[in-house]
């Protein structure tokens, strides 16, 4: 078993990243992740967590759809790799493995 | 619209590749934030948001930072690379460039401190000092000895004169060297060096006072000026000096002095070394001659008051001594003075037709001439060798081209490498004369340091390197970038006839260099080996010489019975000159019949009865001095050539009067050299005279026996002369030390000799590997055709023993000039024998042969099956 190969955070960029599909870019990932986990965070931050996990091989990018509203500026689009696809799904089976073992009762919201 | 200043900054900063996105998704957010937060808080977070994508992962890389580093790192992995492939030769041409460099360094610092003897002095151009310029008839002489009444006297009668003061070199005009006088303080007595000085002294020159004014110093009469060393030596202290007094003995008289000054002691650049100064006007008063403006015995230095014109001054100075001296109307005899800056007499004390010329100078001319050629020389090797290595480079370079280096490139690149080259070559030379200035400070007696402080000094070493590195650099890397690819790919490169032309003409001037040296050694050496087997008339082992000073005056006699009783002391005897250095010489010799234009100059000395003895000198004629005939006092010896000269028919009898003194000859004696060997023999007259008060106490001790002898002499003197530091010196000694400067010579032209042999070594080497490349496929042919590897030795080194030849004619002929007139300073010098030159040359041809030897070896060697095949 490797050590952790993501944070916490690159985890979920690079989840939705995989959800947004076609449209994983900067502005869109960023709002994702305010809807589905409430946190609002720096535009900056985003873009340094996806130029992170691109140079750790876990996404690739090209640049396309400018617009007007952008200025005439076009966006950064990330796709997620195999080897992203593999060390998200590693992570999970991880996870899932260890749930498994968790003793019913032993994980309970109410008791202590 | 948001403000446009935060995008500008993140374009200035941020990578080119990601500046596009990050405005992008900056502007898309913008329009939200002003739907929801309206205008001015979206302009807020806007800000905000941009400056917070400068982040280390987002900033440019300075691109041509970047190129820079890795080429760099790169040019020394090739540079240790190519360093690694050949070794030996990459070895060899740097040790050649680095003794090159360490050698102009160690001659450059030689030069500056020569220079500086004298020069440091903050009035060094308003001081002056006066010669004296005398003519006998049509000869003249300079010297600067002067009266001693001649400072005060001038600064009384010349307005421009702003301070004046003598300086006694010597106390009497017979002493040889130095001015050692013994001091002592309750049991410490020493005997230490020092002279006198008149009281503007301190006024005049930079020498720091400790304790004391410059007007007070040496005002007193009976007052010293003494240095720290000789302060903390009696006293302890410079404060517990200051003020003190100690006993003062000098020749005939013993007196308290009182420290009216402590001086620092003085730097190394001072030509007149001293450890105290005594008053000059006590010592004038109390001596026997120099109150006489007759007498020239002192030197006589003064100030010019600032903006005097020293020529104008010069002229009215001229017949100054006219009133002052007792010369007859009309006698051939004239006496003038002139004026030489102070700080030009170290460099330019010599003096021909009365006024001062040369002297040092030429040896520090000739030293920064040869220190320049040595450079020149190092550095055209290097660039020879590094031009005859690049042929192996040729095809690296056509790749390179191919590749798309442009010309510019290549030539910044080989320079690089040639400057990493030679920084490294600096920096070992740096080392080299740091560790080898020792050994050079003990074999020239000064020292010199480097200088790491002094500005003008780093830059002179950056400008050296920038230089060399740039000029070695520039040939061999402009030669290589010109290749055109396709050729340096095939290897088939070749140097044009100038460039090799010019590399041969570049050894043949190195090796007539070094012949020139090795024969220039060989020459200074056999004629040194001369000087210190040649007979010179007496017998200079074991023997010893003593000052007569003090109660030893008074307590001669005793005291010399009492020594030749002594075991281990064979002969004591008193002399007023020592017989090495008998510098008193003039026409002091009367005889009847002399015609009053015949002047014949003798060396007049006064001994006693065991003299000629203890010489080992032999009476041709007549006898010695001897005390069965009480009426021998009165008479003289002469020698030989005195005989001769003075053309006296019976000479035996006949009178002559050496200062006033009259008498007969009683004996002829042998000639001997009473001078360095530098000059030619003179006649010498013995006089004797017993009870005098100076001189120098001579004693032969048996031979083997001469440790024994002097410390049963110490034990003597400490009786006879209590109070006083016994200090003794040996004769051969002396003598060997009055040929100090040929012995420093000797020593650093054969230095100099085997570096230079050892460059022009290198060149050649340079030459023959390029030589062997070039012709690899001839020779590949000729052994094709039967050739032996031994003819193709003789035929590949052929060329290059034409060569030597060539610089052996070059060199022969300046060598036999140059020795020629280096020998002219010795009245006695050795032949130049023709086997000098020849050896000289043969040594050069047969180190020529060693050097190309494993070249044409190889050469000869080589299949040719390899040789043709490159194509």
């Amino acid at each position: 078993m490797r050590k952790t190969q993501l944070g916490e955070f690159e985890e979920i960029v690079l989840l939705i990243v995989a959800t947004l599909g076609d449209n994983a870019y900067g502005v869109a990932i960023n709002e994702a992740i305010e809807l589905q986990t409430g946190r609002d965070l720096s535009i900056s931050a985003i873009h340094a967590t996806l130029h992170r996990l691109q140079a750790k091989g876990y996404v690739k990018s090209f640049m396309g759809g400018a617009s007007a509203e952008r200025g005439g500026r076009r966006k950064r689009f990330f796709l997620i790799t195999p080897l992203g696809s593999r060390t998200l799904l590693a992570i999970r089976d991880l996870r899932e493995q260890l749930w498994k073992q968790v003793p019913r009762g032993a994980i309970h919201p109410k008791t202590t | 619209m948001p403000p446009t200043w935060p995008g500008r900054i993140l374009e200035w900063f941020c990578s080119s590749l990601l500046v596009e996105e990050m405005q992008g998704d900056l502007l898309e957010l913008y329009e939200k934030w002003t739907r929801k937060y309206g205008m001015r808080r979206a302009r807020l977070l806007y800000v905000l948001q941009a400056l917070r994508f400068l982040r280390p992962y987002a900033f440019k890389r300075m691109s041509t930072k970047n190129h820079s580093t890795i080429m760099i790192t790169s040019y020394f992995t090739f540079v240790f690379r190519r360093l690694q492939r050949n070794k030996m030769f990459s070895a060899i041409n740097i040790l050649g460039l680095v003794l090159g460099l360490a050698c102009s360094l160690i001659i450059y610092l030689w030069v500056d401190s020569e220079r500086s003897i004298d020069n440091f002095h903050s009035k060094g151009d308003q001081l002056y000092r006066v010669y004296t310029r005398r003519y006998f008839g049509d000869q003249v002489n300079a010297g600067y000895n002067s009266p001693a009444l001649l400072p005060e006297a001038l600064k009384n009668d010349f307005p421009e004169v702003e301070y004046a003061s003598g300086f006694a070199k010597v106390l009497r005009l017979s002493q040889q060297g130095d001015t050692y006088e013994s001091f002592s303080l309750g049991d410490k007595a020493y005997k230490m060096r020092g002279s006198r000085a008149g009281k503007d002294f301190f006024s005049m020159f930079s020498y720091p006072l400790l304790a004391g004014s410059t007007t007070s110093a040496l005002a007193d009469q009976n007052g010293i000026a003494i240095s720290r060393k000789m302060a903390e030596l009696f006293f302890g202290t410079v404060e517990s000096a200051f003020g003190s007094s100690l006993q003062f003995s000098s020749e005939s008289m013993s007196r308290d002095v009182k420290v009216t000054a402590v001086f620092e002691d003085l730097p190394a650049s001072a030509s007149d070394q001293v450890d105290y100064l005594a008053n000059w006007d006590y010592w004038v008063e109390h001596d026997d001659f120099k109150k006489y403006w007759g007498h020239f015995g002192t030197y006589t230095y003064i100030q010019l008051k600032a903006g005097s014109d020293p020529a104008l001054f010069e002229k009215k100075l001229v017949g100054y001594l006219d009133e002052r001296l007792d010369i007859q109307k009309g006698s051939n005899v004239k006496v003038e003075l002139g004026l030489q800056r102070f700080g030009d007499q170290y460099l330019y004390g010599n003096f021909e037709s009365g006024r001062p010329t040369g002297g040092r100078i030429d040896y520090v001319n000739s030293m920064t001439v040869a220190a320049v050629v040595i450079l020149i020389i190092a550095c055209v090797n290097f660039m020879n060798l590094s031009a005859a290595t690049s042929l192996k480079r040729a095809r690296e370079v056509g790749v390179r081209k191919v590749a798309g280096a442009s010309r510019v490139n290549l030539i910044v690149q080989f320079m690089g490498e040639t400057f990493i080259l030679a920084t490294f070559a600096v920096g070992l030379a740096l080392l080299t004369a740091y560790l080898a200035l020792p050994a050079f400070n003990f074999l020239t007696e000064k020292q010199i340091t480097l200088p790491w402080h002094e500005l003008s000094f780093i830059g002179t070493v950056v400008a050296t390197l920038t230089g060399v590195g740039l000029v070695a650099g520039s040939y061999p890397a402009v030669l290589l970038s010109t290749f055109k690819p396709v050729r340096a790919l095939k290897g088939k490169v070749i140097f044009n006839a100038r460039s090799v032309g010019f590399g041969k003409s570049m050894v043949v001037f190195q090796f007539a260099l070094s012949i020139l040296l090795i024969i220039l050694t060989m020459v200074v050496g056999i004629q040194t080996k001369y000087i210190r087997t040649k007979d010179i008339g007496y017998n200079r082992d074991n023997v010893i010489y003593i000052r007569l000073e003090g109660a030893l005056i008074k307590n001669y006699k005793a005291f010399k019975r009492e020594a030749m009783r002594l075991p281990g002391v064979a002969y004591v005897d008193r002399s007023s000159q020592t017989p090495h250095t008998m510098g008193l010489t003039g026409p002091f010799v009367n005889w009847e019949g002399k015609h009053p234009d015949h002047a014949v100059n003798f060396i007049p000395t006064s001994v006693g009865y065991d003299y000629v003895k203890l010489l080992g000198l032999r009476i041709i004629e007549g006898r010695d001095y001897s005390d069965e005939f009480p009426a021998d006092t009165t008479g003289f010896i002469v020698s030989e050539s005195g005989i001769r000269e003075m053309g006296l028919k019976n000479p035996l009898g006949a009178t002559i009067s050496v200062f006033e003194k009259k008498g007969p000859i009683i004996g002829i004696v042998n000639d001997y050299n009473g001078q360095s060997l530098h000059h030619s023999l003179m006649p010498i007259v013995l006089d004797f005279k017993e009870g005098m008060n100076f001189g120098t106490i001579l004693v032969r001790t048996k031979p083997g026996q001469t440790e024994e002898g002097i410390s049963s002499l110490r034990k003597a003197y400490s009786i006879y002369n209590p109070g006083y530091a016994f200090s003794y010196s040996f004769l051969d000694d002396a003598f060997q030390r009055m040929y100090r400067s040929e012995q420093v010579i000797s020593k650093l032209s054969s230095i100099f000799g085997s570096l230079s042999i050892f460059i022009s070594c290198l060149g050649l080497l340079g030459l023959a590997v390029y030589a062997a490349e070039q012709r690899t496929r001839e020779m590949g042919i000729r052994k094709v055709l039967g050739a032996t590897t031994a003819q193709i030795f003789v035929l590949f080194s052929a060329g290059f023993v034409k060569l030597i030849l060539i610089s052996i004619l070059l060199a022969v002929p300046l060598a036999w000039l140059a020795a020629n007139a280096w020998l002219q300073r010795f009245a006695y010098k050795i032949d130049l024998a023709w086997w000098i030159f020849a050896l000289g040359g043969a040594v050069a041809i047969l180190l020529a042969l060693l050097t190309i030897g494993s070249t044409a070896i190889k050469t000869g060697a080589r299949n040719p099956v390899d040789t043709l095949r490159t194509e």
